[in-house]
């Protein structure tokens, strides 16, 4: 990228991250010369876009290890309730417990549930927010959007797999299991009803946190689309940001091509 | 049981009325209960206790001692079980029975003494080739930290076989049990010390230390008493044998005793009766104890530096009998380590006031209570003041010069409580009272009647270093008209009295009838903190993880020689393996865990006819060992309703003859095998 910046004859940066702050209270990449060529774009709105799509990969990367879902259970004989927490990382809470009443109607038990998914949790975490950073902050305008969309994969297959699995429990009963039940789907959200049990799933912390980061997204998104649309470059960049974003100096709108 | 049941069925009615009454009351001035009310457009509260013929004393006696269900009470009671051996755990002031915990004796429900490691903990209590499977137990005493009860550990004695044993209060179980080898009966204990370096144990009828045959004649020479100091290792919960040590007593009926505290730290005191040394002999026209024991007007008070016979012990001062360290008399009277001061007739009761200042021991015999003052009978000591010597060259302290004064309480006063308001309890037992004094101005301030032979007396942490002042419970020796007649053995009784007002008021009758239980003990529930289920495969004979604790998935059966060994796992609603077969001669190791970690959720198991029968609560570890000796059938079953499939939770324990007899077996057996529906898949088979 830096390359480019040669090439378009704009005199050599020496040290591209070098910034100065100027008598607006801006702060410039392009430090070199002076009064350089205008902005249209004043860099904070670049670094809000940056900072708000930080936030969002933040909140993705910290959920990780957060509580996603919970699941609660409530019986006469169980005054407290039971309570079964299902995270990116696996499943917490009164498993044990869980799986004893669970095995009375040949269902399987929480650990097997998702072991795939558990395992490769962390490199499905990294690999969005990967896409998210470059998507956002690398890609050109109409490819950037799709960040919200790796983003909002998060929260989707999260509720599609645990709906998933639940179907796979409710239905994949042992035949043997001493008590017999038509197969179910377990209530994934809100309240249900099997047998005594009352029970009540709702999401948990490290869910809302992965929303939260979708919102921000979207917030970063159209605060995206704005700096493109006042960006010197606007309407010419392809697939990749030719600025680099923030990386490398605005181009002028007459020179911006190669 | 059943009677309670009823009683706090009435209570529960009787309490939700006054209740609604005292709210409609407030609200509309009627003295009519809501007519829409739930009890009915009939029921008002007059009527009630018109129908019932109660008065407002039991209608508020009854809103006093009412828990509703979901409520907890505010105190636990740590009760004797007397003969039965046991102690009993009642809430206060519910008085609703909360636990019967085994002690000396096999406790079925909880698996206590019969077939699992529980049985070691008994055997260890034997004081010589007979099984002791009975206890007189008598005094409970809860662990203390700086004269403070922790709620840490429980400690009893039982009279009869001199031994004192050693509850955890993290699970409610008795850890251990010790033998005294040197006493033939114990009473003065289990007294803790105040941070429970020692529970101190006295004996009561003399013998000769070690019990072994001396004529009675001997009596003054051969026979002693004992107060024995057992080292208590908190750490470990158990009791340290190797460290404690016994100072030697003259023959004397000890009886009961109490450790100083606060300014008394380091002080035992301990009353005596028969200070006359009778031994009976009524077919040789002597008199019987109970008069031998009564002609002197004075016995005695015994008053032990603990901490310096505990250094005189370290000193290699003591002689070892039994391998048990004794200080002997010689020793103890010449270096000051016992003292004695005379004490009204055949006391009873000998007990240290919260600031650790008095010391009140009950005449029984005589109608006061003594008081004495710890620190003129620690001055007497330090500058041997002595009235003279006796027999045996134990220093005694004046009586006048080391008594504070005397309080007329009435007939037969025995023990001493206390509260935080200065007033003492005493136990009237002639007069069948509680009698309520004035510790400061020694004066008698009021009388409540008890029913009836009111022996021991509690307070709520009544002899701790802080009273809590809100309760007294009586502990009486007959009920005679109190409860609905169930034959000739009356239940005994616990009378709930409450004392946090101007006036005593008597609450609540709680029926005893498993045995007669002395002393007990009231502690502030919240100072409990009990477990609610067992760290996964705990032994909690042990404390600890078991070495042959089962996982869920690797449970065996292996086969060396004539030892099988099955490792088993109990959970809801089966034990893997649920087939068991082996030989008739073969010793058979079970090692059982509970795989269950939700509360409350306790599995039993049971082989029938094997005498084997364990209560595994979620968590716990069992290991039991037996010979199949007795070929046949054995179902094996959950014998606690664990479930909704708990009559499946089964299985088969088969034993095969040895011998001829089992070879006749076989023929059948190969028949079922071949009618393709195989029993026993993971059946070792027998070798050779």
């Amino acid at each position: 990228m830096s390359h480019d910046a040669h090439k378009s004859g704009h005199p050599p940066v020496h040290d591209p991250v070098a910034a100065k702050v100027d008598e607006h209270g801006h702060r410039h990449l392009r430090v070199v010369g002076q009064g350089g060529p205008q902005h249209k774009v004043p860099l904070w709105r670049r670094w809000l876009v940056v900072g708000v799509t930080a936030a969002a990969v933040a909140l993705f990367v910290l959920s990780f290890t957060k509580p996603y879902w919970d699941f609660w259970l409530y019986a006469p004989q169980y005054p407290r309730g039971l309570r079964v927490t299902i995270g990116l990382t696996g499943v917490t809470g009164d498993v044990r417990e869980i799986d004893v009443i669970n095995h009375y109607i040949g269902m399987g038990h929480l650990s097997g549930a998702a072991k795939t998914e558990r395992e490769f949790a962390a490199f499905g975490i990294a690999g969005i927010a990967f896409m998210v950073v470059s998507f956002m902050l690398f890609a050109g305008k109409k490819v950037a959007k799709l960040a919200l969309a790796a983003g909002l994969a998060l929260p989707v297959i999260f509720v599609a797999d645990t709906f998933y699995w639940m179907y796979r429990f409710g239905h994949e009963l042992d035949p043997h299991a001493p008590i017999h039940v038509q197969p179910f789907t377990p209530t994934v959200l809100g309240n249900g009803e099997i047998g005594q049990f009352m029970s009540y799933a709702a999401p948990a912390t490290g869910y809302y946190m992965a929303l939260g980061g979708v919102v921000l997204l979207a917030v970063a998104v159209v605060l995206r689309g704005r700096v493109c649309k006042d960006c010197s470059q606007a309407g010419t960049c392809g697939a990749t940001c030719k600025n680099a974003f923030v990386l490398l100096p605005e181009r002028p709108a007459d020179g911006g091509t190669r | 049981m059943k009677a309670w049941v009823k009683r706090m069925g009435a209570l529960v009615g009787l309490a939700a009325v006054v209740a609604g009454a005292a709210f409609s009351c407030t609200n509309k001035g009627a003295q009519q209960f809501g007519a829409e009310g739930q009890l009915g457009a009939s029921t008002s509260v007059k009527d009630l206790m018109a129908a019932r013929n109660l008065s407002e004393a039991d209608v508020e006696a009854a809103l006093k001692t009412y828990v509703p269900t979901g409520k907890l009470d505010d105190y636990l009671i740590f009760a004797s079980g007397g003969h039965s051996g046991q102690v009993l755990v009642m809430g206060v002031p519910s008085m609703r029975l909360l636990k019967v915990i085994g002690v000396f004796t096999p406790e079925p429900w909880q698996g206590y003494g019969y077939g699992g490691e529980s049985d070691k903990v008994l055997a260890a209590g034997a004081q010589g080739s007979h099984k002791i499977t009975w206890a007189d137990v008598h005094h409970p005493n809860l662990s203390e930290t700086a004269g403070d009860y922790d709620g840490k550990f429980l400690f009893v004695n039982d009279k009869a076989n001199g031994r004192v044993a050693v509850i955890d209060l993290a699970d409610f179980m008795t850890k251990q049990i010790v033998p005294n080898p040197l006493v033939a009966s114990d009473h003065g204990g289990a007294f803790v010390t105040p941070n429970t370096d020692y529970v101190v144990e006295t004996s009561q009828y003399p013998a000769p230390l070690g019990r072994e045959y001396v004529p009675l004649d001997q009596y003054k020479d051969k026979y002693r008493g004992l107060a024995m100091f057992w080292k208590f290792d908190r750490s470990k919960g158990r009791i340290d044998v190797a460290k404690s040590f016994g100072v030697e007593l003259p023959p004397y009926t000890q009886d009961l005793a109490d450790a100083g505290k606060l300014v008394s730290d380091g002080y035992v005191f301990i009353n005596s009766f028969n200070t006359e040394m009778a031994t009976g002999g009524t077919l040789q026209g002597k008199p019987p104890i109970e008069s031998g024991a009564s002609q002197n007007d004075m016995d005695y008070l015994h008053v032990i530096d603990w901490k310096k016979a505990e250094k005189l012990v370290a000193d290699g001062k003591a002689t070892t009998i039994k391998g048990i360290r004794v200080l002997p008399l010689s020793v103890t009277a010449e270096e000051g380590v016992l003292s004695l001061i005379g004490e009204p007739k055949s006391p009873h009761g000998c007990d240290v006031s919260p600031d650790g200042k008095d010391i009140v021991v009950g005449g029984k015999l005589d109608t006061h209570a003594t008081v004495y003052d710890f620190a003129k009978i620690k001055d007497e000591i330090a500058q041997k003041k002595y009235e003279g010597k006796d027999a045996y060259g134990v220093p005694i302290l004046p009586f006048k010069d080391s008594i504070r004064g005397q309080v007329e309480i009435g007939l037969g006063p025995l023990h001493t409580v206390f509260d935080d308001k200065g007033m003492a309890y005493t136990s009237v037992f002639l007069e069948s009272k509680v009698a309520k004094w004035n510790l400061k101005e020694l004066k008698l301030v009021e009388k409540i009647s008890t029913h009836y032979n009111i022996g021991h007396i509690m307070a709520a942490e009544g002899d701790t270093v802080s009273p809590d002042g809100k309760y007294v419970v009586a502990m009486n020796k007959m009920s005679i008209d109190r409860f609905s007649p169930v034959g000739p053995l009356y239940p005994q009784s616990f009378q709930l009295i409450d004392t946090s007002g101007e006036k005593m008021r008597l609450l609540y009758d709680a029926p005893i009838g498993i045995g007669e239980p002395h002393y007990s003990q009231m502690i502030k529930a919240d100072k409990l903190k009990p477990l609610k289920m067992y760290p996964p495969g705990t032994n909690p004979y042990t404390d600890q993880k078991d070495p042959q604790a089962v996982e869920g998935g690797k449970e065996r059966i292996t086969r060396d020689g004539k030892t099988v060994d099955v490792y088993m796992t109990a959970i809801r609603s089966h034990f893997t393996p649920d087939q068991i077969e082996v030989e008739e001669g073969d010793t058979v190791n079970l090692h059982i865990t509970s795989l269950e970690q939700a509360e409350d959720q306790t599995h039993g198991f049971t082989i029938n006819m094997y005498n084997i029968d364990l209560s595994l609560e979620p968590g716990k570890h069992e290991n039991v060992s037996f010979k199949a000796d007795m070929p046949g059938v054995y179902p094996m079953y959950c014998t606690e309703f664990c479930s909704a499939l708990h009559l499946e939770m089964a299985g088969y324990f088969l034993v095969k003859p040895s011998g001829e007899a089992g070879k006749d077996t076989e023929k059948p057996k190969d028949e079922k095998a071949k009618d393709d529906k195989p029993k026993t898949p993971e059946k070792p088979e027998p070798k050779k």
